[in-house]
């Protein structure tokens, strides 16, 4: 089994974000700690949890980047990955999902991976349409939102149940080579061993420079950012911690709706 | 010609999903900044029904791709069939609902059309002259305005985004069914399989106090339950990361890929407000958030915003609420249950 996780940095969802004078970039607090992007830690998981079951399957994981990206591979090597391949972005604009899957197709293309594993969605540009992007451009049968991962090597399919609305799982099988998005409470992540940090450490990533790669043609383009506008009535308390409690509960009872 | 405006409907068991008749306003809403003929695509092993409603309750034409064998979605088979009919109808715009359907199978559309693709559309408006869709990113703190510089566009809209065009007296649209043959040959559909029992309390509850990642702790719950017994008919709802790690049931997920909920208040206790979570609870009547990030997205939903430390602040509230019951009518057996 050669499988291969997509993974991408992101900054912790709690930091706080504005956006600079272009009015075309977000500027996150930079004391704010970055990760692995939640979805992908599921991912390489499920992948790492399938070589635990078939010790001669080889995890790759790829990320499109800047070069301070490096670390979040060294972690997925620590992690249990066995190979890191970086694809270096130095993106200073927007950058469409498509032209991401882009470069990641690129790199795949001719690699004979059986299994490709993305996260169902990055926790900061939340597009949800790397995955899907990659497989179609690789021909590959696909499934997204997956909550449970069976791969049956000898009949060469993977068995995937996807979570759909209302509490259902869509239950398909996926013939091999395919493409699966994953959704977060399909496993624990685990963390990385200092054994595998140790060799992490010692082991050089394949790089790939970006700009070799041809991007998409006809894409969105970012006409600026903005804050939400408010849609409730929007009454922030003020006062100490304890007044706002006091006003909160006399709103409650106004509106009958305390008993 | 023209450029259609294609909509592509979801339906189950003969019944067309609410979801559709957001996506035929927010169409309506793209005609009258782009113009182009509208026309909604439906696909299943039965179609007549829905094709029927559709067609009745919003005026638009509809092309009814009646397909044997395919009683529940598949991604393979939507994919093949709608690129394969689409381009004859000259799409400008393709609008897909963002569900576990439209997310599948619409990015991978958008390829094999050579379209463009922007998803989690919540507004869209005219920037002179130039059709603006606006998506959120970073939980919802901040949105992208995107425009499309592609001959087609996939747009793939946030459920709950768009107000459910309601039926008016319109004149019914036509319909046109086609029976297709069509199978998969790459996936092999094994069928639905139910996790939950569904009309889990938080469907009849007046009030929902639902609790999110910022509780911290899971020791903590113990004092939003408590909160949650200052109500008459409540339910305690959550945030879907508290759902991942088994301290509350995924019954009691409100959002996208949870319960649609619309109590007369919704309590958010250290919920952030992704767009996933709004989905499902912005139809409340009245919101009270407390978060201690000031910009964090529920309060631009939220009627009453409390920037504090949940649990600090519930138990302030707690602790205020039994000072005043001191007062109130202790016979009350409502107040009986604040205590702890
Ligand atoms: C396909 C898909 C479907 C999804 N469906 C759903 C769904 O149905 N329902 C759902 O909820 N999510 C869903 N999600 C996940 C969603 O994107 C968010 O990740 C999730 O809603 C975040 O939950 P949260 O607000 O609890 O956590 P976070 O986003 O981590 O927010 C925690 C909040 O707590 C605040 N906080 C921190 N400390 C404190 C404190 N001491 N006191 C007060 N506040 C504090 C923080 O400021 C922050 O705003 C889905 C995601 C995907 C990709
Ligand atoms: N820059 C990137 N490098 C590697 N993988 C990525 C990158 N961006 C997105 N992905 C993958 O695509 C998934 C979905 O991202 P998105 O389409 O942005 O929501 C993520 O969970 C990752 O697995």
């Amino acid at each position: 089994m050669r499988i291969l996780v997509c993974a991408k940095q992101v900054r912790d969802t709690q930091a706080h974000v504005s956006i600079d004078q272009s009015g075309e970039r977000v500027i996150v607090d930079p004391s704010a700690p970055s990760r692995m992007n939640k979805y992908d830690e599921h991912a390489l998981e499920a992948a790492l949890s399938v070589k635990d079951s078939l010790p001669e399957t080889v995890v790759d994981v790829v990320c499109v980047g800047p070069s301070e990206w490096a670390p979040l591979i060294k972690r997925a090597l620590g992690m249990g990955a066995d190979n890191g391949i970086h694809i270096i972005a130095d993106d200073d604009e927007y950058v469409s999902p498509w032209a991401t899957a882009s470069r990641i197709a690129s790199f795949a293309m001719d690699r004979g991976y059986d299994l490709i594993l993305t996260g169902v969605m990055s926790e900061d540009m939340m597009n949800c349409l790397t995955g899907p992007t990659v497989a179609e451009l690789l021909a590959l049968p696909y499934a997204t939102s997956c909550v449970l991962v069976r791969l049956d090597v000898s009949r060469q399919v993977v068995y995937v149940e996807r979570e759909i609305e209302g509490g259902l799982r869509d239950c398909l099988e996926l013939r091999l080579p395919a493409l699966l998005t994953v959704q977060s409470g399909i496993n624990k992540p685990r963390y990385p061993t200092l054994s595998n940090m140790m060799r992490a450490s010692r082991q050089t990533l394949e790089t790939i420079d970006s700009a070799s790669i041809p991007g998409p043609e006809h894409t969105e383009v970012l006409v600026g950012l903005g804050y939400p506008g408010k849609i409730g009535s929007g009454i922030v308390l003020e006062g100490s911690r304890q007044e706002k409690a006091v006003k909160l509960l006399q709103i409650l009872r106004e509106k009958s709706l305390l008993v | 010609m023209e450029k259609s405006i294609v909509l592509i409907c979801e339906h189950a068991n003969g019944k067309v999903s609410p979801v559709t008749y957001e996506i035929a306003a927010f169409a309506h809403e793209l005609q009258r900044l782009s113009n182009g003929s509208l026309i909604a695509v439906v696909l299943g092993e039965h179609v007549q029904q829905a094709a029927g409603e559709i067609a009745a309750a919003t005026g638009i034409d509809v092309l009814g791709l009646q397909i044997p064998g395919l009683e529940n979605y598949s991604g393979e088979i939507f994919r093949d069939v709608v690129s394969e009919e689409l381009p004859p109808l000259d799409p400008g715009y393709v609008c897909i609902a963002g569900t576990s359907q439209g997310l599948d199978f619409g990015p991978s559309l958008a390829v094999r059309l050579r379209a463009c693709c922007i998803s989690g559309v919540e507004r869209i408006e005219d920037k002179s002259g130039q059709v603006v869709f606006s998506r959120a990113i970073h939980g919802g703190k901040i949105h992208a305005n995107l425009a499309s510089a592609a001959r087609t566009t996939v747009l793939i809209v946030q459920p709950g985004a768009f107000r459910p065009m309601s039926a008016g007296s319109v004149k019914p649209g036509s319909i046109s069914l086609k029976i297709m043959d069509r199978g998969s040959s790459l996936t092999r559909s094994i069928g639905l399989k139910r996790m939950q029992s569904g009309g889990s309390a938080l469907a009849e509850a007046r009030v929902i106090v639902s609790v999110g990642r910022g509780i911290g702790k899971k020791e903590n719950l113990e004092i939003v339950r408590r909160l949650a017994r200052m109500f008459p008919r409540v339910a305690v709802g959550a945030s879907r990361p508290l759902c991942d790690i088994g301290w509350l049931d995924y019954s009691q997920q409100v959002g996208q890929t949870g319960a649609t909920v619309t109590p007369d208040l919704y309590f958010a206790c250290g919920i952030s407000g992704a767009p996933q979570h709004l989905a499902g609870m912005r139809g409340s009547k009245f919101i009270v958030a407390v978060n201690t990030d000031p910009n964090a997205a529920i309060f631009n939903m939220a009627d009453v915003c409390v920037v504090e430390d949940v649990v600090g602040f519930v138990s302030d509230l707690l602790k205020e609420s039994d000072g005043s019951s001191e007062m109130a009518d202790k016979s009350s057996p409502a107040n009986e249950a604040i205590r702890p």
